[in-house]
């Protein structure tokens, strides 16, 4: 392609990035003035900036205990997850008897999204006595079929004569999982650690039906409730919304070439 | 075949996987796998079940069940308007993800071309799609908003509407703006997954075509399009997917309203389990809702022609 054929394509990449971002600047700007709320037109730029709604958000709401909740629940996910899906998908890199009808279980399983069993995963949590617990709220996530096959493809190359070279040496399959696999197989935990971080942590479904206490809830939970009794027109919920967004933006911002390939990975999980 | 320090260093570790050595192994696979194969039979497979037999019975957690045979089936399909709304909607919300789609695959195009600063464009395309719907609900809320949104003040500066426009209060303007804040989000996902199913194609096919004489157009219909089909399907089908799972964009956006003009049917299974108590009812839903899930991808799958699958993304 000609040099000349370049500024249209720049102009329209342009057009589509301020479209993306705008909304973000939106809400920005309302999180440190809120100064269009009873104007019109409203301003582009903030008059009179100042930090007083992310005060506000403090003294409104258990900022820090939802903060915290969504850690405790997230931290779990994302333990089990790297745990047992390792643990799942070296045994599937294996042979041995009913390894097809397991295989075949988990591919019908990805189809299954997880909004089709919403009543019954409620009436089953309840019955495990796990409603209203971290546990329960982390339970369904803690394995997830799109991460055990990233880590099956992932173990499938290691060359086989390592294994078999650490299993001589007197490494239990345990230890062959953790001291050889593991360590290379890196960027499969990458995977599964985003992943299963970003589902918990965005999750909203589950935490609305098993969370019955305030003390409980998680980040969205508390967002959307923060929504329910405030006016859509006050500062502080979009500096709540600031707070929320912000790790995220961040996290992946740091680590984005990972974040994309991952997300690709998982692409049809529900 | 070993060596002798090793055998020496730890004869006691070796000796116990002489005994049997497949009993072991066979058992050790399963313990390996138990923990995933026991969430998932809890929270897949026995789900399912428990919906299709709680479809055919009067029950709830007050008084025990009693087989009605297909009297929720029935209820859903002859008596109750909300359900077909629902379903409609449903219906609208996937038949928008080609909107989508298509925008996508301008930019991964755009994207794709050597220019300065690509990545930056990618990135900033890609932003919003693992941020927490809840709060880019919030967002497109205050976007959407009637009297200081910011569509309506550039609609009216730029004179296309006379009045603000109360988008998500409106019958007509509701199911459309949560659409367009769904795409704004999923489009950079979308983009992504047809990039690489761009740079998949081996740039010696373009210029073959080009040394043939071949124009851009033509090299787009008869060679892009074709090869770029495995990466098209997979859009569509997270876009039905899509469709089928918007939960939260909707139920913060919106709640379903005004009236049950954005309800989905997967805010309307959540709304009779939780809000109306009735399980029973709102499984007899979610069979259906899983079936219809069901039969349109396979059916997206035979018409795509069986490329389900063929797409890598490593």
């Amino acid at each position: 392609m000609d040099r000349g054929a370049r500024w249209p394509i720049h102009l329209a990449l342009v057009a589509v990035s301020v479209a993306m971002l705008v909304p973000f600047y939106w809400v920005l700007k309302t999180s440190v003035s809120g100064d269009n709320i009873f104007a019109y037109p409203p301003s582009v730029i903030p008059r009179a900036p100042h930090p007083f709604y992310y005060v506000d958000v403090w003294y409104y709401i258990p900022f820090a205990r939802y903060f915290l909740n969504s850690v405790a629940v997230s931290a779990i996910a994302v333990v089990a997850n790297v745990g047992l899906n390792a643990m799942a998908g070296y045994a599937l890199t294996r042979g041995f008897a009913g390894k097809s009808i397991v295989l075949l279980l988990f591919l019908s399983c990805m189809m299954v999204p997880f909004q089709a069993t919403i009543i019954p995963a409620y009436l089953i949590t309840g019955r495990l006595g796990l409603l209203d617990s971290y546990l329960g709220l982390a339970l369904p996530q803690c394995s997830t079929i799109v991460c055990i096959f990233v880590f099956k493809a992932s173990f499938e190359a290691v060359p086989s004569s390592l294994v078999d070279a650490a299993r001589i040496d007197g490494l239990s399959e345990f230890g062959i999982i953790w001291r050889v696999m593991m360590p290379l197989a890196k960027a499969a935990v990458a995977t599964n650690v985003i992943l299963s971080f970003i589902w918990s942590w965005n999750n909203f479904l589950w935490p609305l039906i098993v969370t019955r206490s305030a003390d409980m809830q998680t980040l969205p939970l508390g967002l959307a409730r923060f929504l329910s009794y405030q006016e859509d027109t006050t500062g502080a919920l979009y500096a709540f919304c600031v707070m929320v967004l912000a790790p995220g933006i961040l996290l992946f911002l740091l680590a984005q070439k990972q974040f994309i390939q991952g997300l690709a990975a998982g692409a049809t999980k529900a | 075949m070993t060596s002798a320090p090793a055998d020496a260093a730890a004869p006691a570790t070796v000796r116990p996987h002489r005994f049997r050595p497949e009993l072991r192994g066979a058992a050790l696979i399963w313990c390996l796998l138990a923990p995933s194969l026991a969430i998932f039979l809890l929270y897949r497979v026995l789900p399912l079940a428990w919906n299709l037999w709680l479809s055919f019975q009067d029950w709830s957690p007050l008084h025990p069940a009693q087989f009605i045979g297909a009297e929720n089936y029935a209820e859903m399909l002859f008596d109750d308007e909300v359900f077909w709304q629902a379903l409609w909607n449903t219906l609208i919300f996937m038949a928008s993800a080609p909107i989508g789609i298509a925008i996508a695959l301008a930019l991964a195009l755009l994207v794709n071309a050597d220019i300065r600063g690509r990545d930056v464009y990618r990135t900033i395309i890609f932003l919003s799609y693992p941020l927490m719907t809840v709060a880019v609900a919030i967002i497109w809320r205050w976007m959407f908003d009637e009297r200081v949104g910011l569509i309506n003040y550039v609609a009216r500066s730029l004179g296309l509407v006379d009045h603000p426009i109360p988008f998500l209060n409106s019958f007509d303007w509701a199911l459309p703006s949560v659409i367009a804040a769904n795409i704004w989000q999923m489009l950079g996902f979308y983009m992504i997954i047809l990039l690489t199913g761009l740079q998949n194609i081996p740039p010696q096919l373009h210029e073959a075509a080009a040394i043939d004489g071949a124009d851009a157009l033509g090299i787009f219909r008869r060679i892009t399009l074709p090869l770029l089909r495995p990466a098209l399907f997979l859009c569509f089908v997270i876009g039905i997917l899509n469709s089928f799972t918007s939960f939260d964009l909707v139920y913060v956006m919106t709640g379903g309203g005004p009236g049950r003009a954005t309800e989905l049917l997967v805010t309307y299974i959540y709304k009779l389990g939780f809000a109306q108590t009735r399980f029973d009812y709102a499984a007899a839903v979610t069979v259906f809702f899983f079936a219809l899930l069901i039969v349109v991808t396979g059916v997206a799958n035979r018409l795509s022609g069986g490329d389900a699958g063929a797409m890598r993304l490593d």
